[in-house]
């Protein structure tokens, strides 16, 4: 029996140990958690704003021969940018969005081409052997709208000059700490009504029907000119959100699955410990009744 | 007279929402000013000053490029940066400039992209400048203790 109680002793002082590693890991992703959090926080009235802006100019001029507005179905390939975390030990979080984006892949119609953001998707999509076109690093904390540029600038090429038929961002919508939502969102070409996904905030100041706002707008210089400025830099805008909804529901994502992580050693710990002094209770029963038995056999010799 | 509903937003943040009498915009086409029951119109920040007027006061903003949406009785500015004169620190904004600008030099004949990127940078920078130049000393004459 003396065995059996270090077998266990073992087995407490190494999920000791783990317990103590996801404690840490919780602590670090709480803190990126409450960073990145600010982060989409801050950034959504913008992305909403901007959105709500592009949408009511476009619904109310006859602008749709811009190049980011038309569909291209003479295409013949969709490309999908697959947001995920560098790292594992995240809970569902990348196997949500990971099953989301394939479902996608396998109702189109035309070849996939794969993008990827995040070293997990990008590793999952080799290894399934998809066709990844592209691999982007992504921060952890984020970010700049610069730091995604090189990504947008790509993409929008391929699809102006007709490579791609649409293009679409797989990321996770941030709720709240305890609530991540894996979405889909048509990036290009840019549609109305494809959006309204930023998120609850988002949703909550939905746009006002455009009763108020039926004039003509004047545009200066022209519209041409203000349009190839700002349908882009929406491209960017709508990518940046959706990193940093990503981000934002990656470390609550980690956060909660370490928290788990540490309640369950926490658990086994205890079972372990009532294991532990069962067994040691049980060896000293045991070796006072050899005793006594011993006892009692020299007495009746 | 009506006042205007007056918002200005960055990605970072929500810099300002009020309702103002009047708004000078810089514009890639000059500056111009908003009164209520303006025209609407939508057209292209440029970086330099902006001043919104409440009841007789001055408020005073360095923004960078971005874009402007002039509705009935509101305006939305959308711009990467927006600060107050109190937030910009002269003598860091001096050094940016300096710094950008040196950059440029040893740039321009490189990449047209960088290029373009630190154009816009010193332009930002410089808007600052003059915004915290012209107000700083004028309007709010504190005392910082370094």
């Amino acid at each position: 029996m003396a065995v059996s109680t270090k077998i266990i002793k073992k087995r407490i002082r190494s999920i000791g140990n783990t317990k103590k590693i996801t404690r840490a890991m919780e602590m670090v992703a709480a803190t990126k958690m409450r960073k990145a959090v600010n982060a989409v926080l801050a950034s959504r009235p913008y992305a909403f704003d901007i959105w709500a802006m592009v949408m009511n100019l476009i619904s109310r001029l006859e602008i749709k021969k811009h190049p980011l507005l038309t569909p291209k179905s003479e295409a013949k390939k969709v490309a999908i940018i697959l947001v995920t975390s560098n790292r594992g030990l995240c809970g569902g979080f990348n196997s949500q969005i990971v099953s989301r984006a394939l479902k996608l892949a396998d109702q189109a119609e035309t070849a996939v081409e794969w993008l990827a953001i995040g070293r997990w998707g990008a590793e999952f999509l080799a290894r399934s052997g998809k066709k990844l076109v592209a691999v982007f690093e992504k921060p952890d904390v984020i970010l700049t709208t610069s730091e995604i540029s090189a990504l947008v600038k790509a993409v929008t090429g391929s699809f102006v000059d007709g490579t791609y038929q649409k293009v679409f961002v797989a990321y996770t919508d941030f709720y709240s700490a305890l609530v991540q939502k894996p979405r889909l969102k048509q990036l290009l070409p840019l549609e109305p009504l494809a959006d309204a996904e930023l998120g609850q905030v988002g949703q909550a100041s939905a746009p006002q029907p455009a009763a108020e706002k039926n004039f003509e707008y004047l545009f200066e210089p022209t519209p041409q000119i203000v349009f190839n400025e700002l349908l882009p830099h929406l491209v960017t805008v709508q990518l940046y959100q959706a990193m940093l909804e990503s981000t934002a529901s990656e470390h609550s994502a980690r956060m909660m699955a370490m928290k788990n992580a540490t309640n369950a050693a926490a658990d086994m710990i205890d079972d372990l410990t009532l294991a532990f002094n069962q067994a040691r209770q049980a060896a000293i029963t045991r070796e006072i009744a050899e005793i006594t038995g011993g006892k009692a056999a020299l007495e009746a010799a | 007279m009506p006042k205007i509903k007056f918002k200005i937003v960055t990605p970072e943040r929500l810099v300002y929402q009020k309702d103002v009498d009047q708004v000078t915009l810089p514009t890639k086409t000059g500056e111009i000013t908003v009164l209520p029951n303006h025209i609407p119109l939508v057209a292209l920040l440029a970086a330099g000053e902006l001043v919104a007027k409440v009841d007789g006061q001055e408020l005073p903003m360095a923004v960078s490029r971005g874009f402007i949406e002039v509705g009935k009785n509101s305006v939305t500015v959308l711009t990467q940066t927006a600060e107050g004169v109190e937030e910009i620190d002269e003598l860091r904004a001096q050094a940016a400039v300096e710094r950008a600008k040196k950059l440029l030099q040893d740039v321009k004949n490189k990449e047209a992209v960088e290029y373009t990127a630190l154009a816009g940078k010193i332009e930002k920078e410089l808007a600052r400048l003059k915004v915290v130049r012209r107000r700083k000393h004028t309007h709010q004459p504190t005392i910082k203790s370094e």
